[in-house]
């Protein structure tokens, strides 16, 4: 049986042209290593992805090389003799948006849990930087864990946003197909919605622009997927967090994870950059890095790989001619840099275009590029033909999916420490996924050993603070009648006030970056991106936080906003600055 | 502060040099009381952050400095006793009946003022906007978010920097950045001419050896947290950036001052028709918009290189809204239309009878020397001047006498065109 594995995969390698280059398959009950060298990343992708679609293959590690390939830069060396910073029953590694949840679903029974987080703020890798769309399932592969657990989520979806005060909006999908050769993908699309319990419709063309009289005339025909819903995914990475700290979870920000420490198989500490955390239970929810960490514990237990995809947002103010539900494009042979993408709006009414696909070396390329800006305003122009995008840009941004080469979620206790769990592999629909996510791993914890008695004290709810622009008037006058700040507005675009921008400074997860008073409050997320905000914020950050305001910082350490005072305001101490 | 007064009063939204010249002169032209709201913590709008000078050569006949530019009308507020100043109040919403909504510590103001005088300035156009891609590391700012942090917070926004963009505000920066201690590695400029007046080409770059590219484009940003460099090409000729020619230079800060946009959306709110041309409010020769009892003036009309030609159309517009509120109506309306050579022109609507001079302001397309500017209605020739040297950065303001207009009808059409003068393209 594993021979005839190796076999196709070696033969797969020929019939793609891998075969000039010498490499290595070494396979033992469905776990495939690959090895050697290639010239180009594309080839070191594609080796990976044709062992790794095989059906019998359990995970994919993927040592094979190229010239242009960028190794992730060596975790920091554990230092076992750097004390202890404390100790924990269970330490969650990554506060992105599975973390954090995971953090707050645990945080319901009377353990003592860790969530650590390199970066200082929550949410700073994927999970800040995706479409937010909670999808109904439907274009994920049968049978799949990303399948099983998208369907579950979206159902869970709506309950876990009231509770956390998040934003949630059922807005649909209305996926069109442009060639009459490609209406029988919506058919199939209907069929395997029956499969999945996924409710889909075909509709007509006469139906779907009726429905989105903003969509090109030279549509044939479309799909409508009435589950498919829109979150916003920092706010809900914050509300997760601030819920999991308000029920007694210690979150350590700017803390990385080095290393583990384990006594006959079994995890005894994390280590981390600022100490250990002495801990018998561990999850591993570290995005990007997932299976560097994972390998901690000894060797590799599978690959990564970076997918990039770029997003377009526009001004919520041009909203004529954009459909309000959220739209795709099916074809057979599409570009696959924008295959998956489509438009939609977010729950803070931002036209969003996007993402695209592709695969990047380096785990920290979150670079936009002209091609992919290009690609994008192509692709949904023509869908969208009376939107002008150049006109109503405000900003674009780039993120990282985690994807494995068998490109399925990782979610299964480590091969080789007890007591480790590792929930990697959360690419897309991961956000969507999340509350069936946590479901999961509580199961395996479960299964795990770890004790969860119910903790009578949880708290489920969390309130968002208020937002001035969202209330009515009299909420308004009421809010500046016990707050005056709250009559101050300091972000122009999307009216911020600097009651809420303090209030932003004293939640239950620290505020300390310029970034994270933006995902918090909206401030520099408006048309003008920040130039009117930001000599404004940086003077109420420093007042708040007790920093000079050069020292304040965009994303944390190495980002820092300004160099220094001016001659006068060194001289002096005068200026405005305080 | 008290809301039912509002009725009665004539209101300015933004107190920037224009807010400030048109609510002065409303205020000696009515007997309404006057409001002017500013959303800052106090009057002069961009002037306050123009520490350099320069200002007001045309309306003061000497040079100043923006804060002392400002002064000038800022003074001149306590002899008017019917103008009343709301600083720290932003107005955050505007109907086509004039209701206005307003908030400021003290809470919410909804007013519905008798007349509105719309002063909002403009925006900077963001690297987003520009279609700059990359990474987004600290350390990318706009120049008039650099202007106020070093001249008004008294901190620098970095050491090593590039600037995008020959607009004023750009090179402005460039010489107070390197007068700071910085380093200015140059300006880099899109199109094959500086975008900004020639004296600060001379006084703000080539005085300090700060060295200017035409025809480069900003084509990749580089750095994860702080800006590391900025990979520059030259602008094609197919319109695309010349990637074989594409250098990465090293710097930690990039400024940009790649164009300014009016900031019209409380005028769009309020339903007022804007020209695409101009980016702000179609308006008369009294600043009144198509919205009645709402005019507009300054750089939320169409963006002034000169502060002189904003405290003029601020002045028309606060004579103007005295003019509405004493009953006047127009009679009829003709256009102004741009033709060759000619980008923008304000005003659009020529309200008749015409009662007074025209002030009318012009932008050409390129550039063009020995030309004649020529005005015509249907029936023929109007108007024409003859200029030695037409520049897109220096707008041209003509002074029109009301008598040009005594055959002009209700709905003519007043064509102005450049004539002779190749223009030059460089
Ligand atoms: C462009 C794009 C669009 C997407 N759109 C959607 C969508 O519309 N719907 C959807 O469902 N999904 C979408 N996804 C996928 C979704 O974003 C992810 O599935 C989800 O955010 C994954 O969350 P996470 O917590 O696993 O990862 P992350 O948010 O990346 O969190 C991992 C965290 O681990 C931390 N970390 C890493 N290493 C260490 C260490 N050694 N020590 C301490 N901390 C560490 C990181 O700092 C990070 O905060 C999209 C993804 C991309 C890139
Ligand atoms: C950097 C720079 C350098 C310049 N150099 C020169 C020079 O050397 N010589 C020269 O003659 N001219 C110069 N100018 C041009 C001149 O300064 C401008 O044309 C002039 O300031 C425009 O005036 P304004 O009142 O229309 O706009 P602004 O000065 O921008 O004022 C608008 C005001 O409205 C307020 N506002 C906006 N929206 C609201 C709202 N919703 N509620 C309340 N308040 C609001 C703003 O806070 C602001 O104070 C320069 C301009 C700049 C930007």
């Amino acid at each position: 049986m594993s021979k005839t594995l190796k076999a196709v995969i070696l033969e797969l390698f020929t019939e793609n042209g891998l075969d000039q280059y010498d490499l290595n398959i070494q396979e033992s009950s469905g776990i495939v290593t690959l090895s050697g060298r290639v010239d180009r990343w594309d080839q070191v992708v594609l080796a990976g992805h044709l062992a790794g679609g095989l059906s019998g293959v359990k995970s994919l590690i993927n040592r094979v090389n190229s010239p242009d390939s960028i190794l992730p830069p060596d975790p920091v060396k554990p230092d076992p003799s750097s004390g202890t910073l404390t100790r924990a029953d269970l330490v969650i590694i990554g506060a992105g948006v599975v973390g954090a949840a995971l953090a707050r679903e645990f945080s319901r029974f009377k353990i003592r849990i860790v969530l650590l987080d390199k970066e200082s703020d929550v949410g700073c890798g994927a999970s800040k930087a995706n479409n937010g769309m909670v999808h109904s399932g439907i274009v994920q592969e049968p049978n799949s864990l990303r399948s099983r657990l998208n369907v579950r989520g979206n159902e869970l979806y709506e309950e876990v946003c009231r509770d956390l005060d998040v934003p949630f909006k059922r807005c649909g999908l209305l996926t069109v197909v442009f060639r009459e050769e490609d209406l029988f993908l919506l058919e199939l699309t209907q069929a395997r919605g029956e499969a999945a319990g996924i409710p889909v419709e075909v509709i007509s063309r006469e139906r779907a622009l009726e429905l989105e009289p903003s969509l090109s005339p030279d549509i044939k025909g479309a799909f409508l997927a009435p589950s498919t819903a829109m979150t916003s995914p920092y706010k809900l990475t914050v509300a997760y967090a601030e819920n999991a700290v308000m029920n007694g979870v210690n979150l350590y920000l700017d803390t990385a994870v080095t290393g583990f420490h384990s006594e006959n198989g079994r995890l005894k500490k994390v280590y981390t950059t600022r100490g250990a955390v002495e801990t018998p239970f561990c999850i591993n929810a570290a995005g990007i890095y997932a299976d560097r960490v994972a390998a901690m514990a000894g060797k590799e237990e599978f690959t990564l790989h970076p997918r990039k995809g770029e997003l377009i947002l526009f001004d919520s103010a041009h909203l004529d001619n954009h459909p309000r539900i959220a739209t795709g494009v099916l074809a057979i042979g599409q570009d696959p840099y924008t295959k998956g993408g489509g438009t939609m709006i977010t729950t803070e009414g931002n036209p969003e275009w996007g993402p695209t696909a592709f695969e990047v070396p380096d785990r920290e390329d979150t670079a936009v590029t002209a091609d992919g800006l290009d690609r994008i305003i192509d692709k949904f122009s023509r869908l969208i033909p009376d939107y002008d995008p150049h006109k109503a840009l405000i900003t674009f941004f780039a993120g990282l999916r985690a994807a494995t080469y068998t490109e399925d979620f990782h979610i299964r206790p480590s091969g080789q420490l007890n007591g480790l769990l590792n929930v990697a592999g959360i690419q897309s629909p991961g956000l969507a996924a999340v509350p069936a996510i946590t479901e999961m791993v509580l199961d395996l914890a479960g299964d795990m050993g770890l004790k969860l008695e119910e903790n009578p004290a949880f708290q489920p709810l969390r309130k968002s603070p208020p937002r001035f622009r969202v209330l009515n008037l009299k909420a308004r006058k009421k809010l500046i009648g016990e707050d005056h700040r709250y009559g101050q507005i300091v972000c122009r675009c999307e009216q911020v006030t600097e009651g809420e921008v303090i209030a932003a400074l004293n939640r239950p997860v620290p505020v300390t970056t310029l970034d994270a008073i933006k995902r918090r409050t909206r401030a520099g997320m408006g048309r003008c991106q920040g130039s009117f905000c930001l000599p404004r914020l940086a003077l109420i950050m420093a007042r708040e936080l007790g920093v000079p305001i050069h020292k304040l910082t965009k994303s944390g350490p190495g980002s820092p906003l300004f160099s220094r005072p001016t001659k006068l305001e060194a001289l002096t101490g005068e200026g405005d600055a305080r | 502060m008290k809301d039912r007064h509002a009725r009665e009063a004539i209101v300015v939204i933004g107190g920037g040099p224009a807010g400030l010249a048109a609510a002065l002169a409303a205020a000696c032209k009515s007997r309404l009381k006057v409001i002017l709201i500013e959303r800052d913590r106090e009057l002069g709008g961009i002037l306050n952050q123009c520490v350099h000078d320069g200002f007001g050569n045309f309306v003061f006949g000497e040079s100043l400095t923006g804060p002392e530019y400002a002064s000038r009308f800022i003074e001149q507020l306590q002899s008017a006793p019917n103008l009343e100043v709301w600083d720290n109040t932003a107005v955050i919403s505007l109907k086509g009946d004039r209701t206005l909504t307003a908030v400021n510590r003290s809470g919410i103001h909804r007013l519905k003022p008798a007349a509105i005088i719309l002063a909002m300035g403009c925006r900077e156009r963001s690297r987003y906007q520009a279609f700059l891609p990359g990474y987004r590391p600290a350390g990318v700012y706009t120049a008039g978010t650099v202007q106020r942090l070093v001249n008004m917070e008294g901190v620098m926004p970095g050491e090593k920097a590039v600037i995008l963009g020959s607009g004023d505000i750009g090179l402005i920066m460039a010489r107070r950045l390197t007068l700071e201690g910085a380093e200015v590695l140059g300006v880099y400029e899109i199109m094959n001419r500086p975008g900004g007046l020639t004296r600060n080409i001379v006084q703000c770059l080539e005085d300090f050896n700060i060295p200017l590219f035409l025809s480069h484009q900003a084509t990749f940003l580089h750095g994860k947290k702080r800006l590391e460099g900025v990979s520059i090409a030259p602008y094609g000729s197919s319109g695309k950036p010349d990637l074989q020619k594409e250098k990465r230079i090293e710097c930690d800060t990039l400024i940009l001052s790649v164009g300014l946009i009016p900031e019209n959306e409380l005028s769009r709110e309020a339903g007022i028709e804007i020209d695409p041309a101009t980016a702000g409010p179609v308006v008369d020769q009294d600043m009144a918009t198509g919205v009645e009892g709402i005019f507009a003036c300054g750089n939320v009309v169409h963006v002034s290189d000169l502060v002189d030609h904003v405290t003029l159309s601020a002045q028309a517009a606060g004579r103007g809204a005295a003019r509405y509120l004493s009953g006047r109506k127009p009679a009829g309306k003709a256009l102004f239309k741009a033709g060759t050579n000619i980008a923008r022109l304000v005003p659009q609507v020529l309200s008749l009878p015409v009662e007074d001079k025209v002030d009318l302001y012009i932008r050409v397309s390129e550039p063009a020397e020995y030309v004649r500017i020529a005005i015509s209605s249907e029936s023929g020739e109007i108007y024409n001047k003859k200029e030695r040297i037409v520049r897109p950065p220096e707008m041209i303001h003509l002074q029109l006498e009301k008598e040009l207009f005594q055959n002009t009808g209700g709905g003519d059409s007043l064509f102005v065109n450049l004539q002779g003068g190749e223009a030059d393209g460089g």
